[in-house]
């Protein structure tokens, strides 16, 4: 049994749910047979992959369904093996190239020449180029991407490739000039809702139209996450009912009390135990971003009007130092330590104004 | 071929010739100084006399402590007359407590545990153990040794044998051994080390004719530990539970701390078995520069006496100099101030540079054989946060503008480049452990804010620049800086000082 996520996924552009216009546009752009690379970017969650997934089936046929995980060994310069699984099918191959580490030049220049320089052998009933997915485009270092840039000029005549990423923000200019961007956008909440409750009917169930539309608020928008949480639902009681619970997952759970703990106390000691479960999140694969946004938006409850503009504009400065540094804890930890003295002397403010 | 309680000359002639004093070449007589007889019910046995050679080759080779072994020598001219081309080290090594370049309090300690332990015996059933830690050349063994004679211990140590190849190579002509050789290399070091443990314990030392022996306190004591422990310290676990059970003198371990901070101690006697052991542990310090000072120009003047006109006494400020340079190691110190009053003159130079580069203000000079001064991790975080500061004095720095004045603060006494520099680490590795260790420092929000901005900023630039060393490094002084100054704020908060001056800020 596999998760209502994978079970409904549409595998054709014109099932798909939302952004219909965008889809009949994508079929256009392969009509023809050919297109260029492309950059494909939206926010997580909002069906950037499944959008791959059914250009590509529009291009080669039901056979890029067949996929198979192979766990390929690429030897550095430096003789350093370097092992990567890569996902394919007969036409494509999809990749994360950041999972090498500081490796990614050598994994994007080594598989791309392989796949590249291996020609179709039926070019009349088959395209006369393959395709290849890089993932996470914008995790990988400046020296994989400057790589990329020249490798997509020289194995033009055979392969196409398909970059997915968050924001094209870390993506070189270069690299944003030679692709068509195509931005997915997250969907909205009715769209949301259409969705869950379509999958819930394929189910056999019937889910309240108000119980969708929370799920879908609560979700963020992330169709990912609120099919998820729907199932999640459905295990924890079924029928639905309009006021059941949403479980939450665990470390947001974490993340609010930590933001509590911020709040209840001000000082070097209770930024020691922050910075702990800051650690804690981190190591359980929490991307900093994210932590540091659930954070923001968890402190901001506890702000008037005057206050929240400086958090807001505290937090974006060290969410761009976030994505200029290495570590991410330094960063963090600097926005709190930022954070409680600014609520400290607010607090202590409100208090005197109370007294005289 | 383990238990060396006591020096005779038994073979010494035949073994010239493959021994070299380490200072042949400074000195033309080469007698050796004395030949370890080893002390076992059998020692008539020519096995155990071939193991004694052995083993006293092996110290020689080392050649590093080997004569401090001796420790029942009473100082007769005859001594002297034999051990003139001996080491400083050995020749003026320390007989009272007061010539010792140890801490009192510590030598107290020590004192203290060994009364206890030897003396109590009935009462503390089982054997104890003490640890003595420190770094190399602070005055450990020399300690036990001292304190060892004056309360009448009698001292059996262990000492690593060597491997068969090695006797089969150099000693086959001195003694017939082909025949027990086989039997006796069969034997691990691990056994051999427990066998010693046992009879160390259950019997006493033979009694030697013209040997007037009525000491009847003993210690054990362990100071190079077989290899095979290092590998598996569970055998040494298991071999001291037994002895702690069974054991009826005190044993002593003594380990030298490396400053690299790999430490054998935390291997070899993890917490847990300290614990179980009830093992008392004392760890040294390096020698404090002034009673290094002290035993230096004791020694110094004890030689220019001896040996008025042959050797120039030198002078304070070159002591200074090999005080300074040799990082509280008294061992290394001894055998500087040996090798520069050799030739006389080296020291003089050695001066004459050290006080010219003081006239334009640069400071410590290595001297000659001086220690490569580095820092071990946690001191070098220790300098920079416990900093120190000037007080204020007369400066004609300039004062900071009025919009800067928060930015005042006096001069530090320490440079963090240097102190980085020492480290031998990285800038970002540094930075990390800092960022670790600094929040315990910090009593106030508003404080701990700049401090994580400076990181914030020092990670930033690092990330900005990777790869250039140089850059990383100069930033990194730039948070540390930062760091330090923001603690010298509270201070200056705290103290409500009302003169200080400014450092020039590195931020970049």
């Amino acid at each position: 049994m596999s998760l209502w996520l994978d079970k409904y996924r549409p595998s054709s552009l014109n099932k798909l749910d939302y952004h219909k216009e965008q889809a009949s546009q994508l079929k256009n752009l392969v009509q023809h047979g050919d297109f260029p690379h492309l950059l494909v970017y939206g926010p997580s969650g909002a069906g950037k992959k499944t959008r791959i997934m059914c250009l590509l089936r529009e291009l080669y046929g039901a056979g890029v369904e067949k996929l198979r995980i192979e766990h390929q060994t690429i030897t550095a310069p430096s003789k350093k093996k370097i092992e990567i699984s890569t996902i394919a099918s007969n036409y494509h191959l999809e990749v994360n190239p950041s999972d090498a580490g500081n490796n990614d030049r050598v994994v994007i220049q080594e598989l791309l020449k392989t796949v590249a320089q291996s020609q179709q052998i039926q070019t009349s009933t088959q395209r006369d180029f393959k395709v290849v997915i890089l993932t996470e485009v914008d995790r990988l270092t400046k020296d994989a991407q400057h790589a990329l840039r020249r490798t997509m000029e020289k194995y033009m005549a055979n392969c196409r490739l398909i970059l997915c990423c968050n924001s094209t923000s870390k993506v070189i200019p270069p690299i944003r000039s030679r692709c068509l961007a195509v931005r997915v956008p997250l969907p909205s909440v009715e769209e949301i809702c259409t969705v869950l409750i379509g999958v819930c009917k394929k189910e056999g169930l019937s889910l309240p139209a108000e119980l969708a539309k929370r799920i879908a608020e609560k979700s963020g928008r992330n169709l990912r996450k609120a099919l998820l949480m729907c199932e999640a639902c459905r295990v924890q009681q079924l029928p639905f009912s309009a006021d059941q619970d949403i479980p939450e997952t665990d470390w947001e759970v974490y993340l609010r009390e930590t933001a509590n703990a911020i709040v209840s106390q001000q000082s070097p000691q209770r930024l020691l135990e922050v910075r702990g479960r800051l650690y804690e999140l981190l190591t359980h694969c929490i991307p900093p971003e994210i932590i540091m946004k659930g954070l923001l938006s968890e402190l901001l409850n506890n702000c008037d009007g005057h206050l929240k503009g400086e958090v807001a504009q505290m937090a974006a400065y060290y969410e761009h130092r976030l994505q200029l540094g290495s570590k991410a804890v330094y960063h963090l930890e600097a926005f709190i330590a930022k954070f409680m003295a600014v609520y400290k002397r607010f607090m202590e403010d409100g208090l005197e104004a109370m007294m005289f | 071929m383990s238990k060396v309680s006591r020096s005779r000359k038994v073979a010494s002639s035949k073994l010239t010739n493959w021994v070299q004093p380490s200072f042949d070449d400074l000195f033309t007589c080469g007698s050796l100084p004395s030949i370890k007889s080893n002390k076992r019910t059998n020692s008539g046995d020519p096995k155990y006399l071939d193991c004694s050679s052995k083993f006293l080759e092996s110290k020689k080779r080392l050649g590093k402590r080997s004569c401090s072994r001796e420790h029942h020598f009473s100082c007769t001219k005859e001594y002297f007359d034999c051990h003139e081309d001996e080491p400083w080290v050995e020749k003026y090594k320390p007989k009272t407590q007061a010539e010792l370049g140890v801490h009192k309090k510590k030598i107290e300690e020590v004192e203290a545990w060994l009364k206890v332990h030897t003396e109590q015996k009935q009462i503390n059933k089982g054997g104890s153990i003490l640890l003595m830690t420190g770094p190399s050349g602070c005055g450990k063994t020399a300690t036990i040794y001292v304190l060892s004679q004056e309360l009448g211990i009698e001292i059996q140590e262990w000492s690593n044998p060597l491997s068969s190849e090695f006797k089969k190579d150099n000693l086959n002509s001195i003694f017939d051994c082909e025949s027990i050789s086989g039997g006796f290399s069969s034997e691990s070091q691990t056994r051999m080390f427990q066998e010693f443990l046992l009879r160390a314990n259950r019997y006493n030392k033979l009694q030697l004719s013209g040997e007037t022996n009525d000491k009847t306190k003993k210690v054990i004591l362990v100071e190079d530990i077989p290899n095979q422990f290092y590998r598996q310290p569970a055998y040494l676990h298991d071999i001291l539970r037994k002895f702690s059970r069974t054991g009826r003198c005190p044993l002593i371990f003594i380990i030298s701390d490396s400053l690299s901070g790999s430490s054998m101690q935390r291997l070899l006697f993890p917490s847990e078995i300290q614990e179980e052991l009830k093992t008392s542990s004392i760890s040294f310090n390096p020698v404090a520069p002034t009673s290094m000072l002290k035993v230096l120009s004791r020694i110094a003047v004890q030689e220019a006496t001896w040996n008025g006109e042959k050797t120039n006494g030198p002078d304070k400020d070159s002591l200074h100099v090999l005080c300074n340079s040799c990082s509280g190691d008294i061992r290394s110190a001894i055998n500087s101030l040996q090798f520069s009053s050799l030739k006389g003159n080296f020291i003089c130079k050695l001066v004459g540079i050290y006080k010219l580069k003081k006239n334009s203000k640069l400071e410590e000079l290595p001297a000659i054989g001086g220690k490569d001064v580095s820092l071990f991790l946690f001191r070098a975080l220790g300098k920079i946060l416990h900093f120190k500061r000037e007080p204020h004095t007369d400066s004609d720095l300039p004062q900071l503008p009025n919009h800067l004045s928060e930015h005042e603060r006096s001069r530090l006494l320490l440079d963090p480049e240097m102190i980085l520099d020492k480290t031998c680490l990285s800038g970002e590795l540094f930075s990390l452990y800092l960022h670790q260790n600094y929040l315990d420092f910090y009593s106030e929000i508003d404080d701990v804010v700049r401090a994580t901005e400076y990181l914030s900023d020092a990670d930033f630039f690092t990330a900005e620049w990777s790869g250039d060393i140089a850059c990383s490094l100069c930033l990194f002084v730039g948070f540390c800086l930062g760091l330090v100054m923001v603690k010298c704020q509270t201070s200056i908060n705290c103290c409500n000082e009302d003169t200080c001056y400014c450092f020039p800020s590195s931020k970049h």
